[in-house]
């Protein structure tokens, strides 16, 4: 290729005209020698091939990344769905524990009423009647001890008209 | 996406996807780490993709958004008036890359740098990656005109600095 054809080529190139394929051909270009005056362009893609070489540093690149890959399983669907679904049954959980406790802590604080013993209206009244009967005797028995506390009255009625008399004695 | 298909489509795209990430973080390590951040992401919506034509590009459209995050939350932290003063400055380039790359390979990478975003990334899509215009649009979410725009630009400044570099000898 003569100058002239890369010359032309170039105004195209730095007009932006250039196809990929004809940039590839002034980059075959300027890898061997160039005149002095196309000197500064052939800096340019000389520069431009050589970062074309550049590469990851480090060799062991590509088996990091398949460990990384083989090591991050990213938690698929189903796993997700469990996780909520867990979540949800976690919270259940914890209100049905809640409500067994709150319960039993109101049954202490409340016990609860008598249940009915008695089916038959009749044997249920029978026992009534013996239950009050018994009370009605122990009041009764009570009542006539408390009686005797009438003792102590009349021994102190007694005692105060006989200091009455002795007075009037004196006098 | 089995990994076979894994390992034969978007693997082999590692050193584009690299030399991209680090014309735009200016670090070989961190464009490293976006790589490795790439490749997890595509793997993980690997089940997402299956209506992806063009993987390459849609590889490096991943790249370009991971590494400008990367480029803002380095912003925000180097606005911090705190850390400011303890950060050590981190060195584009090793030493070692430094040396192996001539000097006037140093000094076009240089002019490369100097470019604005946009322009400095569609000049290394199309002049060093050798992608089509169309491909360019879809990884950089560019219309035609604005791609055209921008690597115009980007070649005649790039062009203009040379000329006056070789002519003055500055």
């Amino acid at each position: 290729m003569d100058s002239n054809e890369i010359k032309t080529l170039l105004e195209k190139y730095w007009n932006c005209e250039t196809s990929l394929e004809e940039e590839k051909t002034l980059r075959t270009y300027f890898r061997s020698e160039v005149p002095q005056a196309m000197s500064e362009t052939a800096e340019l893609f000389r520069y431009f091939e050589q970062q074309q070489k550049v590469t990851v540093s480090g060799k062991d690149f590509d088996a990091e990344v398949k460990k990384k890959i083989k090591e991050h399983r990213p938690e698929g669907k189903s796993v997700k769905m469990y996780f909520n679904y867990g979540r949800i049954a976690a919270g259940v959980l914890v209100m049905v524990a809640a409500g067994y406790f709150v319960r039993l802590e109101v049954r202490k604080a409340y016990p609860p009423e008598m249940e009915d013993t008695f089916s038959d209206p009749r044997v249920a009244l029978e026992e009534t009647k013996k239950a009050l009967m018994m009370i009605s005797n122990s009041f009764n028995k009570a009542h006539k001890e408390a009686a005797k506390i009438e003792m102590f009255n009349e021994a102190e009625e007694k005692i105060k008209g006989k200091s009455v008399e002795e007075k009037k004695v004196n006098i | 996406m089995n990994s076979e298909v894994f390992e034969t489509r978007v693997l082999p795209t590692k050193n584009k996807l690299f030399r991209f990430a680090f014309r735009l973080l200016g670090s070989s390590e961190e464009a490293k780490d976006v790589v490795q951040e790439v490749m997890m992401k595509v793997w993980n919506g690997r089940e997402q993709m299956g209506a992806i034509d063009n993987m390459e590009a849609w590889c490096m459209r991943i790249t370009k958004n991971l590494s400008l995050d990367r480029l803002r939350s380095k912003q925000r932290r180097t606005t911090d008036p705190m850390q400011e003063g303890f950060e050590v400055r981190q060195e584009s380039m090793t030493p070692y890359e430094k040396t192996e790359i001539h000097e006037s390979m140093q000094r076009v990478n240089e002019l490369i740098e100097a470019l604005p975003e946009k322009q400095r990334q569609v000049m290394h899509l199309r002049d060093i990656e050798g992608y089509s215009y169309n491909e360019i649009c879809e990884i950089l979410e560019l219309d035609m005109s604005q791609v055209k725009v921008n690597l115009f630009r980007a070649r005649n400044f790039v062009r203009e600095r040379l000329v006056k570099l070789n002519a003055y000898g500055l």
